[in-house]
């Protein structure tokens, strides 16, 4: 289980986290919702060791995470998928998905590469095609796929719906909700769109200007009228 | 001594702020100033001195285009060298070729070679400030790099017009001076025709035929001389040649046009071997004219105070484009060209413009140069040139006028440091010839790591921290 | 037009050096996204270095991979000492602090090997071979650089293409941020990429000096050709730098055949103005142009 505690953040003198505390358990999705700037991509950068935390830490299995490397944290089991589809488009849809994992085994990586295409078929298509001739959605199933070639016990995903069609996005998370069900992966989801992602998390956290507003089952949160015309605009 | 009065500048700079209107008369009095202290200085030291601060002043000239260009602007050049060489050769050529033909009823002189240098360095400067404006970085620095090992490669195209390997030597217009060594040289055939004693000091020409003797020289022997300067320590090997230019004591060029000529003729050789003595200077072997004039026409002091006046002219234009509009224009795009672009600015012009100004500067310099060494060659104003600027630039502090002057002392006194060193020790040549090069080297990377304002920059920020205030150390 | 195909074929030796030391400037901009101007300087300290060790033994293979060990140490060390450190400061400082790289080791190898041009002997014959009933512009000396060049090239492109190293070490240059994320050790990439690159530069030294001489400024002109080079071919391809350095160096044969050697700066000057005016990335570059 991840757990956060008191995590603090600051850009300069722009407070960006303050005091998150937050579990992510393992089978389930955890969908941190909130408002442009409130937080939600330095929260995931944080985890993944892209930003120093100012206080506070993270523990992953009762092994301290926060501060090291984002090289060291993804080989302890935690991937992330940046937010805008984060391929590397000079290199083959193939090479991408390899480069997820590169520590491992040979078998290990196989059998991740072939449970890769079999989640995403479109991926092994065109597996030999440059990954900047693929579409949007195709992209992001291989960023998603890239982040799974690591063998992750836990998936942070950052904005996985930004700029693509509703249709495609409801699509992507289902197959992540089934994934976190299926293996036990513990699913961190920060999105925007609120609807969708508390439609398939478990558990539901508003952030707002940093700070930890709510959190709780997500069909309470959804549910919360008050809450949404507060913070979430709609 | 600079280094004081610009102290005194930068405090004035303050008082600046709240008279904007009055910063071209400020900039004026103190250009002024700085020009009239380093001209007493120049006429009470010991004339080695003299070929220093020329050098100085040369060096300084050509880096407040690098101020401009790498400080102000951004744009990593290793291509001014080669602009020097632009302005040396434009020099040479034109004062050798074209002097006996008057423009606008005026004869020609030093100070339209001069013009027509500035005027070569601005459209080359332009047309590679156009090319490099497109360009970013490495990019930049690369292209600039070749133009500083293709321009001097070109000589060797035309070995006729500039003299291949060889270089051209030129006969330096000396005021007053100028025209006396010339008629000394061109022996008695034209004496008749430039002894008149009317004429106004350093605009008088008369002595074509002279001149012209020594544009046709095949400089062979110059060789040696040239190749020691191909190599970084450019200005080891001009001060040699310098030095060994001795003293020409024809006239007190101030005193202009009243010279004693006639009683010239008797003392002087007639065949004049300029191979003799490294060639420097006209040739004139000065054993027993001393006597013949009363005061006395320094060579090292008219160098340094033609190149002082020079980097005067050129540290006030600077002054006032760097602290007016433009500059302010140079750092924005340098900065960020796209918020600059969003505002009206036009980051390619802005770019182009600073290459200009620049390259202006940078061939000004090579015209001093060129009447420093009395000579343009490839070897003169080769890559060892274009970097010393850089070196210079770096270490005084890339974007101030302050740091290009301190730039240029560090480049003419960190080898005569070396020097003195190396006779103290006696260390081998193989140590003293590279020892400058290799702390230059040293010395651009630790300040680039640890302090990239160079010297200027960092002693600002200790007196900004000092009041408190915090500073970028490159704005 | 046998004068043409003889300039042609004694280009194919300059060729082969400047397209490794276009592929050294290449991989790396691919790791630091920096142009490494003290890249000829390094090659001309390995190849005194070697120069030293044939001088000593009379071995050329032990000559050549020593010079390319030196390397490899040279390129790690310049990296440590000058590059990590600036990477984050101005790009300005970074180019500067390579040209101080430069002057360093040039004046460097001036204070140990002295500054006069020294010969380098070569392992084979370097006298035209004859064939046909004609002396041919090539010698058994140019086959073993084209050798020596083609086996190099084959090996960085295998390894670029077919390992995980290599792949690694591409991600690591387009992408940093999502190389890291996949757990890629960006930092030993960028300090493989520089050690390869100090490597196949002193491969190129060590091969021009029997062909031209050696001393501390000599191989200058070889940095303006590199560069052309690699910036034509865009920077970042290794294809681009290896056809572009190949086909500089025949260019510049054929210049130096029909006019005069002394030309051949101007004519790199020419291509490379030339090629930022009209295709400023480079005829193999995959990225759009850039913006201001």
């Amino acid at each position: 289980m991840l757990l956060i505690e008191n995590l603090s953040v600051s850009y300069g003198a722009v407070q960006a986290l303050k005091d998150v505390s937050l579990e992510v358990p393992h089978g389930h999705v955890t969908a941190v919702i909130g408002a442009n700037g409130a937080g939600k991509s330095t929260l995931m950068r944080t985890l993944a060791g892209l930003t120093k935390p100012q206080s506070g830490q993270v523990t992953f299995n009762g092994e301290v995470i926060s501060g090291r490397k984002p090289e060291d944290i993804v080989r302890m089991g935690i991937a992330l998928v940046p937010e805008g589809r984060s391929t590397i488009p000079e290199l083959t849809v193939e090479d991408n998905l390899k480069l997820g994992g590169m520590w491992r085994s040979h078998a290990q990586r196989n059998a991740s590469l072939s449970r890769a295409y079999s989640l995403f078929p479109v991926l092994g298509e065109r597996k030999s095609m440059r990954a900047d001739t693929l579409s949007g959605g195709e992209r992001q199933q291989l960023a998603i796929g890239r982040a799974l070639m690591t063998g992750p016990q836990v998936l942070l995903l950052d904005e996985p719906s930004l700029g693509l069609a509703p249709l495609i996005v409801t699509q992507i998370l289902e197959l992540v909700a089934r994934m976190a069900w299926d293996s036990g992966l513990a699913v961190l989801l920060v999105e925007q769109n609120a609807t969708v992602a508390l439609r398939i998390a478990r558990t539901g956290v508003v952030l707002n200007l940093g700070e930890v507003v709510k959190s709780g089952p997500a069909a309470e949160i959804a549910s919360d009228e008050e809450l949404r015309h507060a913070y979430l605009g709609y | 001594m600079s280094l004081l009065t610009d102290v005194k500048n930068m405090s004035n700079a303050q008082k600046l702020r709240t008279f904007p209107g009055n910063r071209i008369v400020w900039h004026a009095v103190i250009v002024g100033v700085v020009w009239l202290l380093l001209l007493l200085l120049n006429n009470n030291i010991d004339p080695l001195y003299s070929s220093y601060l020329a050098l100085v002043a040369m060096y300084a000239t050509a880096m407040f285009g690098m101020t401009i260009l790498v400080g102000l602007s951004g744009q990593v050049s290793l291509g001014n060298g080669a602009l020097m060489a632009v302005g040396g050769y434009v020099f040479a050529l034109t004062s050798m070729n074209w002097q006996t033909v008057p423009i606008f009823g005026w004869e020609w002189n030093a100070v339209w070679s001069m013009v027509f240098a500035g005027l070569g360095g601005i459209l080359i400067g332009g047309i590679v400030g156009g090319l490099a404006a497109r360009l970013k970085g490495p990019y930049l620095a690369g292209l600039t790099l070749g133009l500083a090992v293709g321009v001097p490669a070109i000589t060797n195209r035309f070995p006729e017009l500039l003299g291949g390997e060889n270089g051209l030597m030129l006969t330096v217009p000396y005021p007053a001076g100028g025209y006396a060594a010339s008629e000394i040289a061109a022996g008695t055939e034209s004496g008749a025709e430039t002894s008149d004693p009317n004429s106004d000091a350093g605009s008088d020409t008369g002595a074509a035929a002279g001149e012209d003797q020594y544009a046709e020289l095949d400089l062979s022997e110059f060789d040696q001389g040239v190749d020691a300067s191909t190599d970084p320590n450019a200005t080891l090997a001009s001060e040699d040649l310098l030095t060994e230019g001795d003293l020409l004591t024809l006239d007190d060029f101030s005193n202009g046009g009243d010279l004693g000529l006639e009683s010239a003729d008797p003392v002087v050789e007639p065949s004049v071997d300029p191979s003799v003595d490294a060639g420097v200077d006209t040739g004139v072997d000065p054993s027993g004219i001393t006597d013949s004039f009363d005061g006395g026409f320094i060579i090292e002091q008219w160098q340094a105070s033609m190149a002082i006046a020079v980097a005067c002219l050129v540290a006030f234009a600077a002054l006032n484009l760097i602290r007016g509009r433009q500059g302010r224009v140079w750092k924005a795009v340098r900065d960020d060209p796209i918020a600059a672009a969003v505002v009206g600015i036009s980051p390619s012009g802005s770019k182009v413009s600073a290459f200009v100004v620049s390259s202006l500067f940078a061939a000004l310099a090579g015209a001093v140069f060129a009447q420093i060494l009395s000579f343009v060659g490839p070897g003169a104003f080769g890559l060892g040139l274009s970097l010393s600027l850089l070196v210079g630039i770096v270490l005084g502090g890339r974007s101030s006028l302050l740091g290009a002057i301190l730039g240029a002392l560090i480049i003419v006194w960190l080898p005569e440091l070396v020097n003195g060193l190396s006779g103290e020790r006696g260390w081998p040549d193989q140590i003293t010839n590279n020892a400058p090069n290799l702390l230059y080297g040293l010395l651009v990377v630790a300040v680039v790591l640890a302090a990239p304002g160079g010297i200027t920059g960092t002693v600002r920020s200790w007196i900004d921290r000092a009041r408190g205030k915090s500073r970028s150390p490159l704005s | 037009m046998t004068n043409f195909i003889d300039f042609l074929l004694g280009g194919f030796s300059s060729g082969a050096v400047i397209a490794l030391m276009a592929l050294a400037l290449v991989m790396v901009w691919r790791s630091t996204r920096m142009v490494n101007f003290a890249q000829v300087g390094q090659a001309m300290f390995t190849t005194y270095i070697a120069l030293t060790v044939q001088q000593s033994t009379g071995n050329w293979l032990l000559a050549l991979a020593v010079a390319m060990v030196a390397g490899l140490i040279l390129g790690i060390v310049v990296f440590f000492l000058v590059i990590r450190p600036v990477k984050n400061s101005d790009t300005t400082g970074a180019i500067i602090a390579t040209f101080g790289v430069l002057i360093a080791l040039q004046a460097g190898a001036g204070m140990i090997w002295g500054g006069d041009p020294e010969g380098f002997i070569p392992p084979v014959s370097n006298a035209g071979l004859e064939f046909a009933g004609r002396i041919w512009p090539v010698s058994l000396y140019d086959i073993l650089v084209w050798i020596v060049t083609a086996a190099l090239v084959i090996g960085l492109t295998l390894l670029f293409t077919k390992t995980s190293l290599g792949l690694s070490m591409r991600a690591s240059a387009f992408n940093p941020e999502v190389a890291r994320l996949s757990g890629v050790r960006v930092n030993r990439m960028l300090i493989t990429g520089w050690a390869i690159a100090g490597a196949t530069g002193a491969v190129g030294g060590v091969l021009i000096a029997p062909v031209s001489t050696i001393s501390p400024n000599s191989f200058d002109i070889l940095l303006v050709f590199a560069f052309t080079a690699a910036v034509i071919g865009g920077l970042d391809s290794l294809i681009g730098a290896v056809t572009f350095g190949i086909g500089t160096g025949l260019v510049i044969s054929l210049v130096s055949g029909y006019t005069d050697a002394s030309n051949a700066p101007v004519v790199a000057l020419a291509l490379l103005a030339l090629n930022l005016l009209l295709k400023p990335d480079g005829v193999f570059s995959h990225h759009g142009s850039r913006s201001v």
